[in-house]
C-alpha cells in the first residue's frame, strides 16, 4: 500500500473510533441526563455534549477559554510522560505495565528530595527529578533482568511491583516521613525552591514541566528513531529472531527499553509532583500509568505522536469534568469513552475489509506499472 | 475398469496467488490395498498434491475421485469422512495429553453424558494398537515417548477416525534406522489387512524395499508411474533429479587461498536423540565456493544452524581464520567476518514490518561510519542503502518502504544486499535462491560467483542440484548426516552419478572424503 | 507473636480473605489453559461487584444479585472474546481496556444509575447493602462442633466454600471433561485441535466465559459479602495477584490454590500485625514480593529441567 493510501486509511479507522465512542457516550449522556420529558433529556443530552466536545476551548459566550486550555495542557504532562514510557516499551514488545507504580515512585523520591536535600536554587528541583527517575530505572531492572535472563513474564512482575511500591510508600508515608502537624497524610512541605515554576499563573499549575515534556518528546523520537539502541529496540520488538541473528544484543535491549521507561515514568513523577504539590500526598496509585497505555497505543507507539494523543486524552478529560459539573454527568464518563476508543485503535481486525480492499487497489496498479516498464524495457531492447 | 483404484486424481493443476505453479496437469492413481511411493525433490510438488487430497488446498483444475466417486474436498474433514487420513510431516498432537487421550479427540467417549470415559479411550486405544499391530502406551504423555511412538499415535488417530487410505508425508525423516525398520514392518501389516497407503520420500532404499508402485514429479509434472520392480534406482533417481534447465553461470577457474573456514568432527544429537550431524568434517578455503549437495534432512540445516549458533553441537571444532566460533554470539560470529543468507528468510532474514532500509542496516548499526556520536548518520545510511539498493537492483519505490510488500525475489535481494556488502571473509549461503523468481535467482548466483572471485569464501547449501553443480568449484554430498562424497571438480560431474550419492546407493572411502580437508 | 497467629480466626481470615482471589485464579487457570492471557479480570470483578450488589438491593435477594453478577462477568468476558478473537485486539491491551471501564467506568455507571433509581448519585453502594441481604454464612452440621477446626471451617460464607468446590470442580472440569481435553488442546496445540474438527474459536470463548463467570463469583463475594456494598478500587488488584497465582501454581487448580492460601496467609497475617500497632502497609506488600520471588524460582526450575533432558536427550544418543 502507499503511503497516501496507509495515511488515509490511518485517519478514516481513527475517525471511525472516535465516533463510535462519542456515539457511546451520547447514548449514556442521554441516560444520565436529567429532565422529565424526552425533549427536556434530548435538550440536556445536547448541552452535555457540547461541554464534552466544545467546553475545554470554548465559554459559553464563544469566547477563547485561557483557563481551561491551560488546565489541558498542564493535565498533560504527567501522561505525556507515561505515554513515552509505554511507546519506548511496547515497541521493544514488552509488555510492562509497570509505569503506574513507576510514575508514583518516582513522584515520591523526588517529594522526598525537594523536602529533605538541602540544594541550591534550581538545583533541588533538577536533582530531585533526576532521583526520581534514576529510581525508577532501577525498580524496573527487577521485571527487565528476570525477563531477559530467565523468561519470567514482565507482564506479572510489573503489576506485582506496582503495589509492592505503593504500600511501601504508603508505610513510609504513614510512619517515618509523615508531617505529624496535619490531619491528613502527607509529608512534610517542600522547601520552597523545589517548586518548578509556573508558565502561566492562572492556577493551571501548567509549569514548566510542559516544556520539559515535549522536550523528552523529541529526544525520544531521536533515540528510538536516529539511535542505533532505538533501532535495536523497535528491530526486536518486530522480529526478535532477526535481531539476534543480525548480531544485536537482544538480552541488553530488552533491559535498556525497560529502564529507559523507568526513568521516563520516574521524571514524569517528579515534575508532576513539583510542579503541582507542595508536599506529597498520593495515597493511591494514580492511574497515570494506565492512561499512559492508551496515548501510547493511540499514538501508534510512535513518541512524536505522543503529545497529540496526550491532548486528546487531556481534552476529553476536560470536558468530562466540565460536563459534570454544568449538567450533572458523572465525569468518569472518561473511563468508558477511553477505553472505547484504545478498544478500536487496538483492534487489528476493525475495518479490516476497508483495509483489504485499498491494499488490492495499490497492488493492481503496482502490476500495472510493473507491467508498463517491463513493457517499455523490452521495446528498448528490440 | 480394469483396475481397481481408490484414488483417481486427474489433469490436478495448482496455482498458488502468487504464481507459482506448484502442480501442473498431474495424473495420480493408487490402486487399492498397495504401497504407492510419491517421489521427487524438494519443491517438486509432493506436499502440494497432498494437501489437495486431504481438503488442506483446493486444485485450481483437475478433479479427484475416490472410490470412482467425484468428490470436492473442501476441507480435512470432508476427507476425513471419504476415508483419507494424513500423517503430517510435524505431528498434530498435543504434548502434555496422553496417548488415549490424543487418540479420542474430537470424538470422545463419554460416560454418563458428562465425564470423559478415560477406559473406554484407553481400550479403543488398545483395541486399534493391538489390531494394526502398532504398540504404543495408551497412559503415557505424549511429550513422554519417543518419536517413533508419536508416529504410530497419529497412524492410529487416521485409523480410529476411519481412514481406509493412508497418506504419510516423509514418515522416516524423523527416524532411527531400528524405528524405520518398524515402521515397515507395521505398514506391510496395514496392506495385508487392505489398508491403502500413499508413501511420500524421497530415500530410494526405502522405496525400493517397500512400494508396490511409484509415481515420480519432478517441478511440478509428473514423470509417470513405475512399477518398483520393474525400474532400477539409477532410473529412479535420474528421473528425480534431472535437470531440466541449464542456466549457465559465466565463472573463471577458481584459485583457492589459504583456509578460511574450518569445521572438523562436527557431532549434533538432536532433541529426540537422532544423530543429525555425524563427524563433519570440511574446509573451506579463500576464493572458492563449496557446494553442499544432498537430499534435505540429511544435516545441512543442522550444519548450518552449528555454524551461526542457532544451535549447539555436541561435539566437534568450526573456526574462521583459527577462531573458534561455536557458541559464541552471533555477533562476535559476525565481528569474525561472516555472513549468512538464511534458509527461513521471512524468520530470519527480514523484520517484514521494518522498512527496506532498516533491514538493510542490522548488521551494521553500530558502524561508525553510518553513526555520529550518539546519533546514526542519517545521510551516511541514506546514502549507503541507496547504493545498495542500486547494486542490487531492489525494486521498489523507495528506501522506507516497508520489506514485507514487497516480492520473495526483492525480498532475498534485501537479505543478499545486506549480507554480501559487509566486506565478509566467509559467506554461507543456505538455499540462496528458492521460491524466488528467475531474474532474482541469476542475480544472487552471480553475484555470489563475483564474490568468491574476489577472495572470499563461499559456501553454499543448496537442495537444488542446478544450483550447486553449477555455482560450486567443489562440492560435498551430505547423506544421513555424514559427508558420503567429495568431487574437487564438478566439472563433468553427472547427474545420474550425484543421484545416486544423494540417495546412499553410493559411498566415498573415509580417504577420499578427508581430502576436503585440505591437509 | 507467635500466640497471635495461632488462633482459630487467623485461620478463619485466611480462607475468607483467599476466597475471592480464589475464584479469579480458577478465571485465569481455565483462560490460561486455553491459551488466553486475561488480565481483565481486575475490571470485570469490579463490574460484575457493582451489578451483583445493585440487583441484590433492587430484588431484595442476594441469590438474584448472585445471579446478575455472574451474568456480568460473563457478558463482560464475552465482549473481551469479541474484540480479542474476532477484531484481533491483542488480549492484554483488552484487559487493560476491561480494568479501565472497571475503574472509572463502575462509578460513572453507579452514579448514573443510582441517580435514577435512588434520586440521588451514590459513589459506593456500602449504604444499600445490609446485614440482611448479605450472603449468608453457614454453619456445617458436625464439623462446627469439633473443636478449632470447627471455629475455623464452619461458619464461612456460602460463596467461600463454593470457592474451595470449584477448584475441585475446575479440576474435573479440565482433567475429567471433553471439553476440557478440549480446551487444554487448543491453548497447547490449536493446530492439532482443529485438525480434528475442535472449534478453536468456539472453545476460546467458553474458556473466556468461564473465567468471566469466575470473575464474577468473585465480584459478588467482594460486594455482598466481604465488603458489604461497592466502592471504587475495592478489588484492589485480586485480579492481578490471580494472574500471579495461576503463574505460581504453574497453571494447575490445585498448584494455584495453595499460591492464593500464601497471598491469604500473608494478608491475613498484615491485618493481625497491624491490629497490635505495627503499620500494615509493612506487610501489605508481601504477597506481591512473595510472587515475584516464586515466579522466579518456578523460572528457575524449568529451567533446570528443560537442560537436564538436553543433556540426557545427548548421552542417550552416543551410547
Amino acid at each position: 500500500m502507499n503511503k497516501k493510501r496507509s495515511l488515509m486509511f490511518t485517519l478514516v479507522r481513527g475517525t471511525a473510533a472516535i465516533l463510535i465512542a462519542l456515539l457511546v457516550a451520547t447514548v449514556l449522556i442521554f441516560i444520565s441526563a436529567e429532565g422529565a420529558t424526552f425533549g427536556a433529556k434530548i435538550a440536556q443530552t445536547g448541552s452535555a455534549l457540547r461541554q464534552l466536545l466544545i467546553g475545554p476551548a470554548f465559554r459559553n459566550n464563544g469566547t477563547v477559554s485561557v483557563k481551561n486550555l491551560t488546565d489541558v495542557l498542564a493535565a498533560m504532562i504527567p501522561i505525556i510522560f507515561t505515554g513515552l514510557a509505554t511507546c519506548v516499551m511496547f515497541s521493544a514488545n514488552q509488555f510492562n505495565l509497570g509505569a503506574e507504580g513507576g510514575i508514583m515512585l518516582g513522584a515520591f523520591v523526588s517529594a522526598l528530595v525537594a523536602v529533605y536535600f538541602p540544594l541550591p536554587g534550581a538545583l533541588l528541583p533538577i536533582a530531585a527529578v533526576l532521583l526520581g527517575g534514576i529510581s525508577v530505572g532501577i525498580m524496573m531492572l527487577i521485571p527487565a533482568v528476570l525477563k531477559a535472563k530467565l523468561g519470567v513474564s514482565e507482564m506479572v512482575n510489573s503489576l506485582m511491583l506496582n503495589y509492592a511500591v505503593m504500600y511501601f510508600i504508603k508505610y513510609l508515608l504513614n510512619t517515618h516521613l509523615a508531617d505529624k502537624t496535619k490531619g491528613q497524610i502527607m509529608t512534610y512541605e517542600f522547601q520552597p525552591n523545589a517548586a518548578i515554576p509556573q508558565l502561566v499563573d492562572n492556577g493551571s499549575k501548567l509549569s514548566w514541566g510542559f516544556v520539559v515534556a515535549l522536550v523528552a518528546v523529541v529526544l525520544c523520537s531521536l533515540f528510538m528513531y536516529r539511535t542505533r539502541w532505538g533501532y535495536a529496540t523497535r528491530m526486536i520488538g518486530i522480529n526478535q529472531q532477526f535481531s539476534k541473528y543480525s548480531g544485536m544484543n537482544v538480552a541488553g535491549i530488552i533491559i535498556l527499553s525497560q529502564v529507559l521507561g523507568g526513568l521516563l515514568a520516574g521524571f514524569g513523577g517528579g515534575i508532576e509532583m513539583l510542579g503541582r504539590y507542595t508536599s506529597f500526598n498520593w495515597s493511591a496509585l494514580p492511574g497515570y500509568g494506565w492512561t499512559g497505555i492508551t496515548v501510547a497505543i493511540l499514538a501508534g507507539n510512535n513518541p512524536i505522536y505522543v503529545p497529540l494523543a496526550a491532548f486528546f486524552i487531556s481534552y476529553l478529560n476536560k470536558g468530562c469534568s466540565l460536563m459534570s459539573t454544568y449538567s450533572g454527568v458523572p465525569s468518569q464518563l472518561i473511563d468508558i469513552l477511553q477505553a472505547v476508543i484504545f478498544l478500536f485503535f487496538a483492534a487489528k481486525q476493525f475495518l479490516a475489509r476497508y483495509r483489504q480492499r485499498l491494499v488490492v487497489k495499490s497492488t493492481e496498479e503496482e502490476l500495472k506499472l510493473a507491467a508498463a516498464a517491463a513493457a517499455a524495457e523490452e521495446g528498448g531492447a528490440k | 475398469m480394469p483396475e481397481e483404484y481408490v484414488i483417481e486424481m486427474k489433469g490436478i493443476t495448482k496455482v498458488y496467488p502468487n504464481g507459482t505453479a506448484a502442480n501442473q496437469d498431474v495424473d495420480f492413481s493408487v490402486r487399492k490395498g498397495e504401497i504407492h511411493a510419491l517421489m521427487g525433490e524438494n519443491g517438486a510438488g509432493k506436499s502440494t498434491l497432498m494437501k489437495m487430497l486431504f481438503g488442506l488446498e483446493q486444485p485450481t483444475s483437475g478433479e479427484i475421485r475416490v472410490n470412482g466417486e467425484k468428490v470436492n474436498l473442501t476441507s480435512p474433514t470432508v476427507a476425513i469422512s471419504k476415508g483419507i487420513g494424513m500423517v503430517h510431516q510435524h505431528f498434530m498432537l498435543v504434548p502434555s495429553l496422553t496417548v488415549a487421550e490424543n487418540m479420542v479427540l474430537g470424538m470422545v467417549p463419554k460416560k454418563s453424558g458428562l465425564f470423559i470415559d478415560a477406559k473406554k479411550a484407553v481400550e479403543i486405544t488398545k483395541e486399534y494398537s493391538e489390531k494394526f499391530n502398532l504398540h504404543v502406551d495408551p497412559d503415557a504423555k505424549v511429550m513422554d515417548i519417543p518419536v517413533g511412538m508419536k508416529q504410530k499415535v497419529e497412524i492410529l488417530k487416521a485409523l480410529v477416525r476411519g481412514a481406509r487410505i493412508l497418506i504419510l508425508d516423509e514418515p522416516t525423516a524423523v527416524l532411527t534406522a531400528q524405528e524405520t525398520e518398524e515402521l515397515f514392518k507395521e505398514l506391510i501389516n496395514l496392506k495385508k489387512q487392505g489398508y491403502t497407503i500413499i508413501f511420500i520420500s524421497h530415500k530410494l532404499n526405502e522405496i525400493m524395499q517397500i512400494t508396490d508402485r511409484m509415481t515420480i514429479l519432478r517441478r511440478g509434472r509428473s514423470m509417470g508411474v513405475h512399477n518398483t520392480a520393474d525400474v532400477t534406482p539409477e532410473k529412479i533417481s535420474r528421473l528425480m533429479v534431472g535437470r531440466d534447465v541449464i542456466l549457465s553461470v559465466q565463472k573463471e577457474t577458481a584459485c583457492p587461498k589459504e583456509e578460511v573456514l574450518r569445521v572438523r568432527d562436527l557431532e549434533y544429537v538432536n532433541e529426540w536423540g537422532k544423530k543429525m550431524l555425524d563427524k563433519v568434517s570440511f574446509s573451506v578455503r579463500s576464493g572458492e565456493i563449496l557446494g553442499i549437495a544432498g537430499v534435505e534432512g540429511n544435516g545441512q540445516k543442522e550444519l548450518v544452524d552449528m555454524l551461526f549458533h542457532l544451535d549447539i553441537p555436541n561435539a566437534g571444532t568450526a573456526t574462521v581464520n583459527g577462531e573458534n566460533i561455536l557458541g559464541v554470539s552471533q555477533r562476535a560470529i559476525r565481528a569474525k567476518g561472516v555472513s549468512l543468507v538464511p534458509e527461513d528468510r521471512m524468520l530470519y532474514g527480514i523484520a517484514a514490518d521494518a522498512t527496506i532500509e532498516e533491514n538493510m542496516i542490522s548488521d551494521r548499526c553500530d558502524a561508525k561510519r553510518l553513526n555520529k556520536g550518539l546519533l546514526f548518520d542519517m545521510k551516511a545510511i541514506h546514502k549507503e542503502v541507496d547504493q545498495l539498493i542500486a547494486d542490487y537492483t531492489v525494486l521498489c519505490k523507495s528506501s522506507r518502504q516497508k520489506v514485507g510488500s514487497l516480492s520473495g525475489g526483492n525480498i532475498q535481494k534485501v537479505v543478499v544486499a545486506r549480507e554480501f556488502s559487509n566486506s565478509p571473509c566467509l559467506i554461507i549461503a543456505d538455499q540462496p535462491t528458492r521460491g524466488i523468481d528467475v531474474g532474482a535467482t541469476e542475480f544472487v548466483r552471480k553475484k555470489l560467483v563475483e564474490l568468491s572471485r574476489s577472495g572470499v569464501a563461499v559456501l553454499l547449501v543448496s537442495a537444488d542440484l542446478n544450483e550447486v553443480m553449477e555455482l560450486s568449484d567443489s562440492l560435498i554430498v551430505m547423506y544421513g548426516g555424514r559427508v558420503a562424497a567429495y568431487f574437487e571438480d564438478t566439472k563433468g560431474l553427472s547427474d545420474s552419478l550425484m543421484g545416486e550419492y544423494m540417495l546412499g546407493l553410493k559411498q566415498q572411502t573415509p580417504e577420499e572424503v578427508r581430502r576436503v580437508c585440505h591437509e | 507473636m507467635l500466640k497471635l497467629f495461632l488462633t482459630p480466626d487467623f485461620f478463619f481470615s485466611i480462607l475468607r480473605i483467599s476466597a475471592p482471589i480464589l475464584f479469579a485464579t480458577l478465571g485465569a487457570v481455565v483462560g490460561e489453559k486455553a491459551g488466553v492471557s486475561n488480565i481483565g479480570l481486575e475490571g470485570t470483578m469490579m463490574v460484575a461487584a457493582l451489578f451483583g450488589s445493585l440487583s441484590t438491593y433492587w430484588s431484595g435477594s442476594w441469590v438474584v444479585g448472585l445471579l446478575v453478577a455472574l451474568i456480568f462477568g460473563v457478558l463482560v468476558s464475552m465482549l473481551m472474546g469479541f474484540f480479542a478473537f474476532n477484531l484481533k485486539t491483542d488480549i492484554i491491551l483488552t484487559g487493560v481496556a476491561v480494568n479501565m471501564i472497571g475503574s472509572g467506568g463502575t462509578l460513572f455507571l453507579v452514579k448514573v444509575i443510582t441517580n435514577i433509581t435512588e434520586g440521588k448519585p451514590l459513589a459506593s453502594t456500602t449504604s444499600l447493602i445490609t446485614k440482611k441481604l448479605q450472603i449468608p454464612a453457614v454453619e456445617i452440621p458436625l464439623i462446627k462442633d469439633i473443636p478449632i477446626l470447627g471455629d475455623i471451617l464452619s461458619g464461612h460464607c456460602l460463596l467461600t466454600y463454593v470457592a474451595f468446590i470449584l477448584v475441585f470442580v475446575t479440576w474435573v472440569l479440565l482433567y475429567k471433561t471433553p471439553l476440557g481435553l478440549n480446551i487444554r488442546s487448543v491453548g497447547e496445540n490449536p493446530n492439532a485441535a482443529s485438525s480434528v474438527g475442535v472449534s478453536v474459536l468456539r472453545i476460546k470463548y467458553i474458556a473466556i466465559g468461564f473465567s468471566g463467570l469466575m470473575a464474577g463469583f468473585g465480584g459478588a463475594f467482594m460486594s455482598m459479602y466481604y465488603a458489604m456494598g461497592w466502592s471504587l478500587d475495592m478489588v484492589a488488584g485480586r485480579g492481578f495477584i490471580a494472574l500471579a497465582a495461576q503463574a505460581m501454581g504453574a497453571g494447575e487448580p490445585f498448584g494455584s490454590m495453595l499460591a492464593v492460601l500464601v497471598f491469604g496467609f500473608a494478608q491475613a497475617a498484615g491485618i493481625k500485625i497491624s491490629s497490635v500497632g505495627i503499620d500494615s502497609n509493612l506487610v501489605s506488600p508481601i504477597p506481591y514480593v512473595v510472587t515475584i520471588l516464586g515466579l522466579v524460582i518456578f523460572a528457575l526450575v524449568v529451567r533446570r529441567r528443560v537442560k537436564r533432558q538436553h543433556s540426557s536427550a545427548a548421552l542417550k544418543a552416543t551410547e
